[in-house]
């Protein structure tokens, strides 16, 4: 973890990860707005800035909930760019030409940066694990889901109408099973960036 | 795949190893550093799944909740910005004449807790003993004002910050001690500081609380239009027109 000091406005990631309404419409209320006028500056409309927002805030919940999340700068820097570099890698993916950014020089902070690397990569960590689990099959799938769902095995076994030991070992293979196809996309893509 | 490898995994993580087994377990994630590396990413796996899914319901409550918010956010945007349509007017006074009838006369004036909606408090003051500091912060959040008034006090005497004097001031707002929670947001008004907009709007809740409403009218028109809640004062002073 790093040594630096915990930003105040950690309040924010707090209020998400409790699912505060106060709090989520005082977000909204002070930080969207410089996020909307960046994506409308930029070939964006309202209805996109809207869902880029929404993604930001649900990533950012689930990093909370995964208590991976230590805020140590302000957190207008930090969401303003992560909507920011969202939406660029939209217009990148929608656009194969150049595009011109718009925008006011923002302030460069370091530990905001360091932040966003984090972040981006918990993202892509959860959307390499969302694409194996839908690859493993179908019965893998439920008794993981239930597993990780319900309070023991003994329910789970009990729910699927099959032994204690036959879920018990199904769940251990299903976990290695997924554990090995990440590390060799991981490794993949290790190779493919060196 | 190494079967019994995972199986082995999974009985260690769930405590069912004998003692001798475990022992033998943890030799080998020290000794052997293929094994304890097969081990981190099997148990980063299950960190990954346990927090998918066991958090799958408030993961979903969050989201409804969001989206909520965020199109009550962009709605009111809009209609901020594009003129409304002649039919939109109609639908709108028809559904405020509904709302008319069933409302005529209950609620002539606006109600103190519509508006009475207390920031957390989250100090980092220095040079003051952090315990009761942090004792007055938890009381605070809890709404334990009476418990909070005392801290302060004895926090003012060390350090006479605005933004304790305001948490202060609330506090005393919250418990009906109006003729000390105005004094203090007056101070905190003629003041520069950043609680300068936002004593002004206490100053309005505190006579709104007491029924004063021509006062808090008076207070309400001189905020300034930066204030970063000013559409609840907006809200306010259209109640009491």
């Amino acid at each position: 973890m790093s040594q630096n000091k915990i930003h105040p406005d950690q309040k924010y990631i707090d209020g998400l990860a409790a699912n505060d309404s106060v709090v989520i419409e005082m977000i909204y209320k002070k930080f969207a707005p410089k996020a909307v006028l960046f994506i409308t500056n930029n070939s964006g409309d309202k209805d996109q800035a809207q869902d880029v927002i929404q993604e930001v805030l649900i990533l950012l919940f689930n990093q909370a909930k995964a208590k991976t999340l230590q805020l140590t700068c302000p957190f207008d820097a930090y969401f303003f760019l992560l909507c920011k570099r969202r939406w660029l890698n939209e217009l990148k993916k929608s656009s194969n030409k150049g595009v011109t950014i718009y925008e006011n020089v923002v302030s460069i902070n370091e530990s905001a940066h360091e932040l966003i690397a984090q972040a981006e990569e918990f993202d892509e960590k959860q959307k390499l694990f969302d694409t194996m689990f839908l690859k493993l099959g179908e019965k893998c799938q439920e008794v993981l889901k239930l597993s990780f769902t319900l309070k023991s095995m003994e329910e789970v076994a009990q729910k699927l109408n099959v032994t204690y030991g036959y879920v018990r070992k199904k769940k251990s293979l299903c976990v290695g099973q997924l554990t090995e196809w990440i590390q060799e996309a991981k490794n993949f893509n290790s190779l493919k960036n060196n | 795949m190494n079967e019994e490898r995972y199986i082995l995994f999974d009985q260690y993580l769930q405590g069912e190893l004998t003692v001798d087994e475990k022992n033998n377990f943890e030799k080998q994630l020290n000794e052997d550093a293929e094994f304890a590396s097969a081990f981190e990413s099997f148990k980063e796996m299950h960190f990954q799944l346990e927090n998918k899914f066991g958090q799958e319901a408030e993961r979903e409550i969050f989201a409804e909740n969001l989206t909520r918010i965020s199109d009550k956010y962009f709605n009111n945007k809009k209609t901020k910005v594009v003129s409304l349509k002649p039919w939109y007017f109609a639908v709108a006074a028809s559904i405020a004449i509904m709302f008319g009838l069933f409302f005529f006369d209950y609620n002539h004036y606006p109600n103190f807790e519509d508006y009475n909606h207390p920031e957390s408090a989250y100090f980092t003051e220095r040079g003051v003993s952090e315990e009761t500091l942090k004792k007055a912060e938890d009381n605070f959040n809890g709404k334990r004002y009476e418990k909070a008034i005392p801290l302060f006090e004895s926090i003012l005497k060390e350090n006479n910050s605005p933004e304790i004097r305001y948490f202060y001031g609330i506090s005393l707002l919250q418990v009906g001690k109006y003729v000390k929670a105005e004094d203090i947001f007056k101070e905190l008004e003629t003041g520069n500081s950043a609680y300068k907009e936002k004593a002004k709007w206490n100053l309005a809740l505190s006579k709104l609380k007491q029924g004063k409403y021509a006062e808090c009218k008076e207070i309400l028109q001189t905020i300034s239009q930066d204030y970063e809640d000013y559409d609840e004062v907006e809200r306010l002073l259209e109640e009491l027109e």
